[in-house]
């Protein structure tokens, strides 16, 4: 893989990751009473607006490699989403999960070089 | 000495419905398997159409000439309709990992239905994804089961 597909690659599991933090957030907003629709719509717009440009993004690194050789990349997401939640959402995991992240990383080093 | 592992986790957002289609863990094995459905669906489209070149084939958007790219697009709107009402019941750090299921339903299946070659170091690496994604939902899915 050339280091402009690897790049699209991280930046597409950036863009995931926004989106569904972005979503998370909208949906966090639903059962506050009284309901900020304002809040909702906006996060989830930009939600929406994440994945999108992501899905564009994947569908051309499809046409590129072999499904099984960039889908892996998405392996990166649980590494960022606990990352994203921990900051933004302020979700916390037990520490036997950042093993969990570690040997993520380790197995997309291996399926890259690969 | 260190909090109990249960009160580490972040808490479940709201009770479920007690029918049993619309338990989230349902709906994220269902929303899984459409995901899976979906990038095979999006595979094939990609490769149906003309490869542009310069910057331009990063963006698929020509993969829109093609039937399978809108089935594709068609499973994987069905499949955010399933995560939009999971996220509503479950905390984030956990419904996001255990989504990644599709880690092994997607090599498999473009191994088995569309004959992607599969390296033994490249299944190395997917199984090592897979186990680190088990050591993040596991101590959840059995506090999960305790409340």
């Amino acid at each position: 893989m050339s280091a402009l597909a690897i790049t699209f690659c991280i930046v597409c599991q950036f863009l995931l990751v926004m989106g569904q933090l972005f979503l998370k957030h909208a949906m966090n907003c639903v059962d506050v009473t009284p309901r900020p629709w304002r809040r909702v719509i906006w996060n989830f717009a930009a939600g929406v607006g994440a994945l999108t440009l992501w899905f564009f993004l994947w569908v051309g690194l499809m046409q590129q490699s072999a499904l099984s050789r960039i889908f892996p990349f998405e392996g990166l997401n649980p590494a960022l989403l606990v990352l994203g939640a921990w900051i933004f959402l302020k979700e916390r995991l037990p520490p036997v999960a950042w093993v969990g992240v570690l040997m993520i990383c380790v197995g997309i080093g291996l399926v890259t070089v690969s | 000495m260190d909090a109990p592992v249960d009160s580490q986790l972040p808490k479940r957002a709201k009770a479920p419905p007690s029918n049993w289609f619309l338990n989230p863990y349902v709906q994220i094995a269902i929303g899984a398997l459409l995901v899976t459905a979906s990038e095979l669906l999006l595979w094939r489209g990609a490769q149906a159409v003309v490869h542009p070149t310069g910057i331009a084939k990063f963006l698929g958007i020509n993969a829109l000439a093609s039937g399978w790219t809108w089935l594709g697009i068609l499973t994987y709107v069905l499949s955010f309709i399933c995560w939009i009402y999971v996220l509503r019941y479950v905390p984030l750090s956990i419904a996001f990992p255990a989504i990644n299921i599709v880690h092994v339903l997607v090599p498999f299946g473009s191994w088995l239905f569309l004959h992607d070659q599969i390296s033994p170091m490249r299944w190395g690496g997917i199984a090592l994804v897979i186990l680190g994604i088990l050591l993040i939902v596991g101590p959840v899915a059995q506090a999960e089961e305790r409340l």
